[in-house]
């Protein structure tokens, strides 16, 4: 007995796209191949610019692309809209609403225009709104107004989702519940294509990560798989006025020192951990603050985004909050 | 080809989206009045007019004809438009199932209308209180519905120009020229006339005179005040403004189909 893989969900192949013509215009997407595996949650990550949303109106139907070609289960977003949108549920990144609706009214009016649609009620509930029907938009957070954006996209029970940025601006509790609402999608076997700039959300929902980088895609994979030839860390600090002596040597790993901090990126973190600990017991040498952590997907990006493909030069790394 | 079901879809997202527009017209109490208030305005003019000079109730059903289309459907479709296309309401409208064709028509539909309950409540008004019945309701409707079509399509075409609702007030005078023309046509001399026959203003102001109280429509000759047409003359002399009225609603469909924006200019 033979086994088909299934078509992906989304197919993305050597898209490009591009603002303006001539020397004043600037391609935001060159040249991008992806395909998102039916019933998957797959995170598009990438800097600020790095051509996510660009890539996502291509998919969404919402701006058509320079060069390449764009599959939405099997269907072209443009041509065949209407078809694929019955399908489909988009949530932009910013989006607007008429201020004098209520929350009912507001959805009560985008569910008249869904086919296969869930009810007011049933939305309400998932973005945990139900409290805020009868409020007009315009006295809602920026929060509140987000999880209405949401609630009218899944207003269609929608076999892929796309979703750019769906939890900017909501509060750790309001995240976690859209997470919940993201993986019951999953469970549904409903594809998810979402942007996000939250690495966190990546790493607990994703099947499959693809970063973007200057319109190029960079890594795609599994966060195991794009984090397997990551190196680990291992950082301790030693102050500088008490004389470090000679490292010992460690094959394969890059060393660093910024200040009092030492870092090393180690390919084997058991065997440089234990050639360090024995270097500073032979010197009654005290690692202060010493960590070792496996390589993370935050630490990819970040070497990403700072256009570092080699290990010399990871003296500090900013937290996730200083990127955002 | 489109099914019955898909039809019937369609119907009704246009309906959801035109009821909320509705909601929001009459939650704005300035749309409110400018919408329905200000094209009443000339019902006053209407009573107080000799309503038997064909004349004089020409002039006070024109008047009313050109505020319907002015403000319930291009200052509203326009005002709109920009506001809404500025807050992204409809980028974000545009990526559900709602074709394009159809949140157009949702959008301009309550003001559209209120432009047609207002021009029969003018029209029935004027009747009971001495206005001869129309010759021809039937040119009367034809400028009301293309006048709308049209006046609709340009209020999109300047939305396309328009960079936000403050810039409208300037935007709009174009439209508004060339409306307002055909209302003082009449009172230019006779070669400045002709030229203006080819407004759509002027063609509007032409079937009303012709369809409902049977004057001549507006050429480059002198004006006859005499109601001489009947039924069937009403419509070999109405030729020139149907054909201006259709040639002006098509270039009108046609510039707001080739300029629509969606979102703001980046």
């Amino acid at each position: 007995m033979t086994t088909t893989t299934p078509p992906p969900a989304v197919r993305i192949e050597g898209l490009r796209r591009r603002y303006g013509s001539g020397s004043s215009g600037f391609e935001a997407v060159r040249g991008v191949d992806l395909d998102v595996t039916a019933g998957t949650i797959t995170a598009l990550l990438g800097t600020n610019g790095a051509g996510k949303t660009s890539t996502l109106e291509v998919v969404e139907g919402l701006a058509p692309a320079t060069e390449g070609r764009v599959e939405v289960l099997g269907l072209d977003p443009v041509a065949d809209r209407g078809a694929v949108r019955r399908r489909t549920a988009v949530l932009l990144q910013t989006s607007g609403f008429s201020g004098d609706l209520t929350v009912r009214e507001t959805l009560a009016m985008w569910n008249a225009t869904v086919t296969e649609a869930r009810t007011v009620d049933e939305v309400m509930d998932l973005v945990g709104m139900r409290d805020r029907a009868d409020v007009a938009v315009r006295a809602l957070s920026g929060g509140e107004r987000r999880r209405l954006d949401l609630a009218c996209t899944l207003t269609t029970r929608a076999e892929v989702v796309l979703l750019d940025e769906p939890t900017t601006g909501l509060d750790p509790e309001s995240r976690r519940q859209v997470w919940r609402v993201l993986e019951d999608l999953r469970a549904d076997g409903v594809t998810v294509l979402l942007c996000t700039h939250y690495l966190e959300e990546a790493e607990v929902l994703a099947d499959h990560v693809a970063i973007l980088h200057e319109g190029r895609l960079v890594r795609v994979g599994t966060v195991a798989e794009i984090t397997a030839d990551a190196p680990s860390t291992i950082r301790f600090r030693h102050p500088e006025d008490a004389g470090l002596p000679d490292l010992p040597v460690l094959p394969g790993a890059g060393v660093t020192r910024h200040e009092e901090t030492v870092t090393v990126l180690s390919d084997d973190v058991q065997r440089d951990l234990g050639t360090l600990l024995a270097w500073a017991d032979e010197h009654a040498l005290r690692l202060h603050r010493l960590e070792a952590r496996a390589a993370s997907l935050e630490s990819v990006f970040l070497d990403i985004a700072a256009d570092r493909t080699d290990r010399t030069t990871t003296d500090q790394h900013p937290t996730t909050e200083e990127t955002r | 080809m489109s099914s019955p079901t898909h039809r019937q879809a369609s119907v009704r997202r246009v309906v959801a989206l035109a009821r909320a527009n509705a909601l929001l017209m009459a939650r704005n109490r300035l749309t409110l009045v400018y919408a329905v208030v200000v094209p009443l305005l000339p019902l006053g003019l209407l009573l107080a007019q000799d309503l038997s000079d064909p004349a004089a109730g020409a002039g006070a059903l024109i008047t009313s004809l050109v505020l319907v289309l002015l403000f319930p459907v291009y200052y509203n479709l326009l005002s709109v438009v920009v506001t809404r296309r500025d807050e992204l309401v409809l980028k974000r409208l545009r990526t559900g199932e709602t074709r394009d064709v159809e949140l157009v028509v949702a959008l301009a539909l309550p003001g559209a209308v209120l432009a047609v309950l207002i021009s029969l409540l003018t029209a029935g008004i004027g009747i009971a209180f001495g206005l001869p019945l129309p010759v021809n309701a039937l040119l009367f409707l034809v400028a009301v519905v293309a006048g709308i079509v049209m006046i609709a399509a340009l209020a999109l075409w300047t939305a396309a120009w328009t960079r936000n609702a403050e810039a409208a007030q300037l935007t709009s005078g174009p439209v508004l020229f060339l409306m307002i023309l055909g209302q003082t046509a009449v009172a230019y001399p006779d070669p400045v006339r002709e030229f203006f026959t080819w407004t759509p203003g002027t063609a509007i102001v032409s079937l009303v005179r012709t369809g409902w109280f049977g004057l001549e429509p507006v050429t480059g000759d002198a004006l006859s005040q005499e109601a001489t047409l009947g039924f069937a003359s009403s419509w070999a002399q109405a030729g020139q403004p149907l054909l201006v009225l259709g040639a002006w609603t098509a270039v009108a469909l046609w510039l707001a189909a080739r300029s629509m924006r969606w979102e703001p200019r980046t």
